[in-house]
C-alpha cells in the first residue's frame, strides 16, 4: 500500500514536491507562531505572584513622583519596595540594544531570588556608586564581551548626562537567572547614582514602576485597592497589579499578539488545506481507472479508500516532518536573532505534538473526499472512465 | 446444470439516462459449459460488455439470476462479491488494464495479495504467470515501456495468477495489430486447452471469434444464434 502510494506520488514529481514543500513551509510557520506565543506566555507564567507592580494609570511610559515610595511603604502589609526606571541608553550605537534600569539595590536580591549573584559581587555592587550588574547573556555577547571591572560608557538617549558626555558604569558582577521572566540581557545600576547625577543639572527623575512585596499572609486585594485609592486624586493616579498581570499588560501593549498569531495560523492552515485538497482531487481523478481495476480484481471499497488516503497522508507527513525538522534546525538561529527582546525562545514539545496532529489531520482531510469517492465508485463506471 | 460454469437466467438490465430508460438485456437465458472457450459477438450497443460485467459480478441485474462458478451472484453483497471475484474470475479489458505506476510483475502480484500467499510465493507465482505469457524478461518494465500486445499479455498473466476458473475478456485484441492479436489469441486458446479455463471473450473480429469453440451472438439484448466451431481451434 505504501509502495503504491509512493509510486503514485513520484509519478507526478513536481506536483508532489510542490505540495510537500508547501506543507513543510506552513508547518514551519505554524511551529514558529506557536513558539512565539509559548515564549510570551512563559514570561507570564514564571512571573511572581507575591510581587506587585505600581505604574502610572496612563501608561508605562509616564513616570510617577519619587515621593510615592514612602507613601506606598506605609500601607499596612507592604513589606519591601523598590524603584525601577527604564534608562534607554545605548552603547556606541543605537542598534546595540539591551535593557538598562536604574534600581534600588538594597532589596533587589531579596525580592528577586531568581536573580542569582554571588555574595562578594552583591557587596561590590552595593558599595560602588556607579556600579552595575549585567546578565550572563549580555556578558557573553561577542559585541560587548564585558567582564567584572570593565567600564561601560552608555549614551543616555532619554537621560543625557549633564556633562554632555556618556554615563560611565562599572561592572560589579554578572548574574544568572533561574526563571523565564527574569532576563539575562539586562543591566541594572544604582538609583542613587542616577538621581544624584541628574540633580547636578537640576533635573528630578521620576519612577517608571514601583515593585513591592507584601508581608506573608497579607490581603493582596486590599493592598492593591488601598494603593490605587491613595493616589486617585492625583497628582498622578496609578494602577497596581500583580507581576503576572503586568506582564500580560506589557505584552498586550503590542496588541493582542497571541490572538493575531492564532488567526494567522488558522489562515495558513486553511490555505494549506485547500492546496492539499486540490492536489488530492487531481490525483483522485487521474486514478479513477486504477480504482476500477482494483475493484475488478476483487479489492474491496475500503482498499480503494485507503489507496488515496495513504497518498494524502504520505504527502503531508513527508512535508510536515521536514517542517518540524526545519523548526528544530532553525531554533538556535531564531533564538539568537530575537535574544534582545525575548530572553528565551521556547519550542515546546506540545507545539511539536500539535504540529504532528495537525499534519495527520491535514492528510486525512485532504484525502477524504477523493478517497470517499473512490470507495463509492462502481467498478463499471470507474472502468468506463477515460474511454 | 451439472457442468454449466455460467448460467444466465431471465436476466434483464436497463440503464437510465436523463429520465429515459434504456433496456439493454431483455430476459436473457444462456448456459456456458465448464472448460469451453466462448466468443461473444454482436453489434455495438447490443449489451456485450453489460453481460460480461454481470457475469463477472461487477454489476447487478435488474432481475433474473446469474450462477457463475458455483455461486448465485444475487446472494452476495458488495464485499462478498469482491471476494468472490478475487477467487473465481480473471478480467482482461480492452486497453489500459494495468496500474501505470507498478511494474509488470507487481501488476501480476496485485490480485495475489488478496490470497494467503507469502511474499516469496507471490513473487514466484507472478513470475510463473509471466513466463507463461512469454514476458518473463520484461517483468520489471512499467506498462508504458511495453507494447499494446505485451500489455494485454501481462493483463492475461494477471488474470491467471490467482488460477481462477473463469476468464472474462472484453475485446482483448481490439486495439492490437494483427500479429499481437494473434499472440494474445494463441495464449487464450492455450489457456483453454492446457489449463481448462472457461473463457468468455467479447469480440468484433470474426477472425478472433473463429479461434473460440463456440460463438454466441447477441442482438438487441436477445440471444441470437450459437455456432460451434467443429474441432478445437488451435492453429
Ligand atoms: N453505465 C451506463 N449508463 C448508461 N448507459 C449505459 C451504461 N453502460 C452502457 N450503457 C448503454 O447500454 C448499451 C449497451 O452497452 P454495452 O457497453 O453493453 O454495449 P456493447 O455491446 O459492449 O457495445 P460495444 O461493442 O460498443 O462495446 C449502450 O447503448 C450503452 O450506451
Ligand atoms: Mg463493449
Amino acid at each position: 500500500m505504501l509502495k503504491l502510494a509512493w509510486r503514485n506520488l513520484i509519478a507526478h514529481p513536481i506536483r508532489s514536491i510542490l505540495t510537500s514543500a508547501s506543507v513543510c513551509i506552513a508547518i514551519l510557520l505554524l511551529c514558529l507562531l506557536r513558539s512565539i506565543v509559548t515564549t510570551l506566555d512563559a514570561g507570564i507564567e514564571a512571573a511572581s505572584a507575591t510581587r506587585l507592580i505600581v505604574m502610572s494609570s496612563i501608561s508605562l511610559f509616564v513616570d510617577m513622583p519619587v515621593s510615592y515610595q514612602q507613601r506606598i511603604e506605609q500601607v499596612d502589609g507592604v513589606d519591601v519596595i523598590g524603584k525601577w526606571q527604564w534608562f534607554g541608553g545605548y552603547y556606541q550605537n543605537p542598534r546595540n540594544f539591551f535593557a538598562q534600569f536604574a534600581v534600588d539595590p538594597e532589596h533587589l536580591f531579596d525580592m528577586y531570588p531568581e536573580c542569582q549573584l554571588d555574595e562578594e559581587a552583591k557587596q561590590r555592587f552595593l558599595s560602588t556608586r556607579n556600579g552595575c550588574i549585567i546578565g550572563r547573556k549580555l556578558a557573553d555577547d561577542p559585541n560587548f564581551a564585558w567582564k567584572v571591572g570593565d567600564k561601560i560608557p552608555l549614551v543616555g538617549a532619554l537621560f543625557p548626562h549633564p556633562d554632555g558626555g556618556a554615563w560611565e558604569f562599572e561592572v560589579c558582577g554578572v548574574y544568572t537567572s533561574s526563571a523565564a521572566n527574569f532576563d539575562e540581557r539586562t543591566m541594572m545600576f544604582q538609583w542613587k547614582f542616577f538621581e544624584e547625577t541628574l540633580r547636578t543639572s537640576g533635573q528630578d527623575p521620576g519612577v517608571g514602576v514601583f515593585v513591592f512585596r507584601c508581608e506573608p499572609g497579607a490581603n493582596v486585594e486590599r493592598i492593591m485597592g488601598e494603593v490605587t485609592a491613595m493616589f486617585e486624586n492625583g497628582p498622578m493616579s496609578v494602577r497596581c497589579a500583580p507581576e503576572s498581570e503586568f506582564q500580560r499588560m506589557f505584552i498586550s501593549m503590542m496588541g493582542d499578539i497571541p490572538m493575531l498569531l492564532g488567526w494567522i495560523g488558522t489562515a495558513v492552515f486553511v490555505a494549506l488545506l485547500l492546496g492539499c485538497v486540490n492536489t488530492m482531487l487531481m490525483a483522485g481523478r487521474e486514478q479513477v481507472r486504477d480504482i476500477g481495476i482494483y475493484k475488478a480484481l476483487g479489492f474491496d471499497d475500503v482498499t480503494a479508500f485507503r489507496v488515496l488516503v495513504t497518498q494524502s497522508l504520505l504527502l503531508c507527513v513527508i512535508g510536515g516532518a521536514a517542517g518540524i525538522g526545519l523548526t528544530l534546525a532553525l531554533k538556535p538561529g531564531i533564538a539568537a536573532a530575537i535574544a534582545a527582546m525575548f530572553p528565551v525562545f521556547i519550542v515546546a514539545d506540545e507545539t511539536l505534538i500539535f504540529a504532528a496532529v495537525l499534519i495527520v489531520l491535514l492528510g486525512l482531510a485532504a484525502g477524504i473526499v477523493p478517497a470517499w469517492r473512490a470507495s463509492r465508485m462502481k467498478p463499471i463506471e470507474a472502468l468506463r472512465a477515460e474511454h | 446444470m451439472t457442468n454449466a460454469m455460467i448460467r444466465v437466467k431471465n436476466v434483464t438490465k436497463s440503464y437510465s439516462r436523463g429520465g429515459e430508460t434504456l433496456k439493454v438485456l431483455n430476459g436473457l437465458n444462456l448456459e456456458m459449459d465448464e472448460g469451453r472457450f466462448y466468443a461473444l459477438m454482436g453489434p455495438s450497443g447490443s449489451g456485450k460488455t453489460t453481460l460480461l460485467n454481470l457475469v463477472g459480478g461487477l454489476d447487478h441485474p435488474d432481475s433474473g439470476d446469474l450462477f457463475v462458478a458455483g455461486a448465485n451472484l444475487s446472494d452476495l453483497d458488495g464485499a462478498e462479491l469482491a471476494r468472490w471475484r478475487a477467487d473465481n474470475v480473471g478480467f482482461v479489458f480492452q486497453g489500459f488494464n494495468l496500474i501505470p505506476v507498478l511494474s509488470a510483475r507487481e501488476n501480476v502480484e496485485l490480485p495475489l495479495s488478496l490470497t494467503g500467499l507469502s511474499r516469496a510465493e507471490r513473487k514466484k507465482h507472478a513470475e510463473y504467470a509471466l513466463e507463461l505469457v512469454g514476458l518473463k524478461d520484461r517483468m520489471n518494465h512499467r506498462p508504458k515501456q511495453l507494447s499494446g500486445g505485451q500489455e494485454q499479455r501481462v493483463a492475461i498473466a494477471r488474470a491467471l495468477a490467482t488460477d481462477p476458473k473463469v476468464l472474462l475478456a472484453d475485446e482483448p485484441t481490439g486495439d492490437l495489430d494483427r500479429k499481437s492479436a494473434e499472440q494474445v489469441l494463441d495464449l487464450l486458446v492455450r489457456l483453454n486447452q492446457e489449463f481448462k479455463k472457461t473463457i468468455l471473450m467479447v469480440t468484433h473480429d470474426p477472425h478472433a471469434a473463429d479461434r473460440a469453440q463456440s460463438i454466441v451472438h447477441l442482438e438487441k439484448g436477445e440471444l441470437g444464434r450459437i455456432e460451434h466451431n467443429a474441432p478445437a481451434a488451435a492453429k
